[in-house]
């Protein structure tokens, strides 16, 4: 008996004792169908969804939440080793590459009409859910783009200028932006930025054409490419020029900085500006936006993804071909501030005349059409993920004075290697 | 012990029953012995629901873990036969024995001051002069129902580094705010605090338990010799407690090999602990292999690993405590 027989005995056994427990899978009713979509926490798609159902009375959409984007890539694993699925799966993008390295549990979306829709989207974004054998395994959602959000009242408070453009034209790169970083530190003695990782190194490292791997799955280059170095180095020089407050992203005290202060200067995609609004709305009014050095950079967005065993793949592709029209996603941007993956709206006045209140009155639209329009595709790998954080890791052990800077690149190095041996 | 002698206590209880079915009911002698069947059979079925579940859900998946520990499995991909080569790697493996430091370290950092906690609080709670003794010990059991998850929140925001109350507290006397979740010792610290707050309330129950089965005319001798209160708690208390105590030490030996939650919350984004994975335990290395980075067989073989150590942990405690009571 194969491993894989062995595995599909377990579940049959599973499913059995599920049926017996009472539950049923979701079973067509009155000539219904049932769209089982699997989302996370902040897509921002839920009158999308509200407003499909109502168009399509002959579809029920059964939306499950998992939570935040880990707990869906973990659920969806679960499923999948199982032989199961949703019809509709979202996936973070920094999961993507371990998902599509797996392309045979996904449904090859060419076979659905994707070659038709690929010209909408952004190059580099609709790379991002193709896998190396070429198979179409997701459509992409919205793109995060990336800005640099910042509070215009410290930046006076440290006799910094507080205009975008000036604040843009301070910083166009990065040893610029961590020269404005110790100006900051001297004039307040506090951290400008919120912590290295996500405001210098994640989008530095991605300014390049290549990250980790170069153009196939065996092709590691994280240790040769430069690219990766450069931006392990500019992490390392804004720690030594102590311009950082050492806040982990999606802390407690993440969230209370935004609101007391305890930094000025934030790597913010476009989904970014509502979180911010809403962990800090006494605030408003107290942000703006600027460029991000170097002027590209993306931060987030997902893929919607059909598994091997929907029943349901035609209406799942339909239902996403739908969802991530140029029209919808300029709704869910309007809303909720997911920036679109779609090119053809940027020059158009929703997104060139689209300004935030809560950012100043902030042209943001521009902005992050600006940012994402120059990024290259980037190859990435099975293993993307895991080598990512253990850099970052690394970063954090220097910012957190637990490791010396020094040791810091050979200590990542090795981190990587054992994390791949392992 | 009990266990170990059945078969000399089973035949003279068996006949008895046989004379007393007997005398009552003489005649149908068919039903009798069908009834009798069905007795023995009985207790069989009463218990066949939890071992039919465990074999399903307990006994089938740790055989099962053995099985996958010798595959480079893909939980989505494929699987290939690789023999001993994950235990092979996992020996060489820093994270492996950083996982087991931390787990040992958070495990007596949690464990000693718990069970010395719950010692104390259940000597306090069987003192018959405390007014709404009942109020008192349920609330002990407070913690130990409360969601781990909302406990974690809580004592999270207690050790911030910026804007945690004990930072505030420590700052009050001049101390620098410490950075709870970065440094290893501390992060373990905080760690053990969480799993000390959940389980002391269970153990002081349990202590106080045993604390009521002692005899009263023990200490009333005890205090007849001269023994005061904290003689009479050396040597009458802490001896009668010896094998409740043992049991409470095994517990959470076993408990304590397999902390997760707390480390796995406090972790989050992220399942390594810390960025220098400082308090990542065994448990938490095995979810990050098998579920974060999507490598079954190696992470099984973390399983395999820890299976192994609880029992050979199982087994000294039963020694050692065998020999404990046998010294009595």
């Amino acid at each position: 008996m194969s491993a894989k027989k062995i595995a599909r005995t377990v579940i049959a056994g599973g499913a059995a004792l599920a049926l017996l427990a009472g539950c049923s899978g979701g079973g067509d009713t009155d000539g219904k169908i049932t769209l089982d979509v699997w989302t996370f926490g902040g897509m921002g798609l839920d009158e999308a969804f509200a407003t499909y159902q109502e168009e399509n009375p002959d579809i029920i959409l059964k939306v499950t939440n998992a939570g935040g984007s880990d707990e869906q890539a973990q659920a969806l694993t679960t499923a999948l080793a199982g032989g199961k699925g949703p019809d509709v799966a979202a996936i973070e993008v920094g999961y993507m590459s371990q998902f599509k390295a797996q392309p045979q549990n996904f449904v090859d979306l060419r076979t659905l009409g994707a070659d038709d829709i690929e010209g909408t989207y952004l190059d580099w974004r609709w790379s991002q859910g193709v896998a190396a054998d070429g198979s179409v395994v997701g459509i992409p959602t919205d793109v995060g783009g990336l800005a640099m959000a910042y509070r215009t009242d410290l930046f006076e408070a440290a006799g910094l200028p507080t205009d975008r453009d000036e604040v843009s034209a301070l910083w166009p790169t990065w040893d610029d932006f961590i020269d404005v970083g110790a100006q900051y530190r001297e004039a307040t003695g506090k951290g400008m930025i919120d912590n290295v990782n996500s405001a210098i190194f994640n989008p530095a490292v991605r300014q390049g054409d290549e990250m980790y791997y170069g153009s196939s799955d065996d092709d590691l280059v994280y240790d040769s490419n430069p690219d990766v170095k450069e931006a392990f180095e500019y992490a390392l020089d804004a720690i030594d020029a102590d311009i950082t407050s050492r806040t982990p992203s999606w802390s407690e005290a993440w969230n209370a900085g935004m609101n007391n202060g305890d930094f000025a200067v934030l790597a913010a995609p476009s989904w970014m500006m509502t979180y911010i609004s809403q962990q800090a709305p006494d605030t408003a009014g107290k942000w703006d936006i600027a460029a991000v050095p170097e002027n590209a950079g993306n931060w987030g967005g997902s893929q919607l993804t059909i598994p091997a065993k929907s029943d349901h793949p035609e209406e799942a592709f339909a239902f996403i071909e739908w969802l991530m029209s140029p029209e919808r996603q300029l709704e869910i941007f309007q809303a909720h501030g997911n920036f679109p993956s779609t090119p053809e709206l940027y020059e158009t006045p929703d997104i060139q005349n689209f300004t935030s209140e809560f950012f100043s009155d902030a042209p943001v639209g521009p902005i992050y059409a600006n940012s994402v329009e120059s990024i290259q595709p980037i190859f990435e790998g099975p293993q993307q993920r895991i080598i990512d954080t253990a850099i970052l890791n690394s970063l954090s052990q220097v910012e957190n004075g637990e490791e010396p800077a020094a040791d810091a690149w050979s200590t990542a190095m090795k981190n990587v290697k054992t994390a791949l041996g392992g | 012990m009990v266990l170990s002698a059945p078969p000399r206590s089973t035949s003279p209880r068996s006949t008895s029953v046989r004379r007393l079915t007997k005398s009552t009911a003489p005649k149908p002698r068919r039903r009798i012995r069908s009834a009798s069947r069905m007795d023995a059979f009985a207790p069989y079925m009463y218990i066949a629901p939890f071992f039919a579940l465990f074999a399903v859900f307990g006994l089938f998946p740790t055989v099962f873990t053995f099985y996958v520990a010798l595959f480079d499995w893909n939980p989505i991909g494929g699987q290939t036969f690789i023999g001993f080569e994950n235990f092979v790697t996992l020996y060489g493996d820093e994270r492996f024995w950083n996982a087991m430091r931390n787990t040992f370290s958070i495990w007596i950092l949690s464990t000693v001051p718990q069970l010395l906690l719950a010692l104390f609080l259940a000597q306090l709670l069987n003192n018959a002069r405390l007014k709404f003794a009942n109020l008192f010990r349920m609330t002990m059991l407070v913690p130990y129902i409360t969601s781990v998850v909302a406990t974690t929140i809580v004592f999270a925001s207690l050790f911030g580094r910026d804007y945690g109350l004990i930072n505030s507290f420590l700052n009050l006397f001049g101390i620098e705010s410490i950075d709870f979740a970065a440094n290893t010792f501390a992060s373990h610290i905080m760690v053990s605090t969480m799993v000390l707050w959940r389980w002391f309330g269970y153990n002081t129950l349990i202590y106080l338990a045993a604390l009521q089965a002692i005899p009263k005319d023990v200490y009333e001798a005890a205090a007849i010799d001269g023994a005061g209160g904290f003689k009479q708690f050396i040597f009458v208390t802490i001896p009668s407690l010896r094998p409740v105590i043992i049991f409470t030490v095994i517990v959470s030996t076993i408990g304590g090999l397999q902390i997760f939650t707390e480390p796995l919350l406090l972790s989050s984004p992220g399942l390594t602990g810390g960025a220098g994975r400082q308090f990542q335990t065994l448990s938490l290395f095995m979810y990050e292999q098998g579920f974060g980075d999507f490598k079954f067989g190696y992470g099984s073989a973390i399983g395999v690993t820890l299976f192994a150590l609880i029992v050979v942990f199982s087994v000294i405690n039963y020694l050692l405590s065998r020999r404990i009571t046998s010294d009595e």
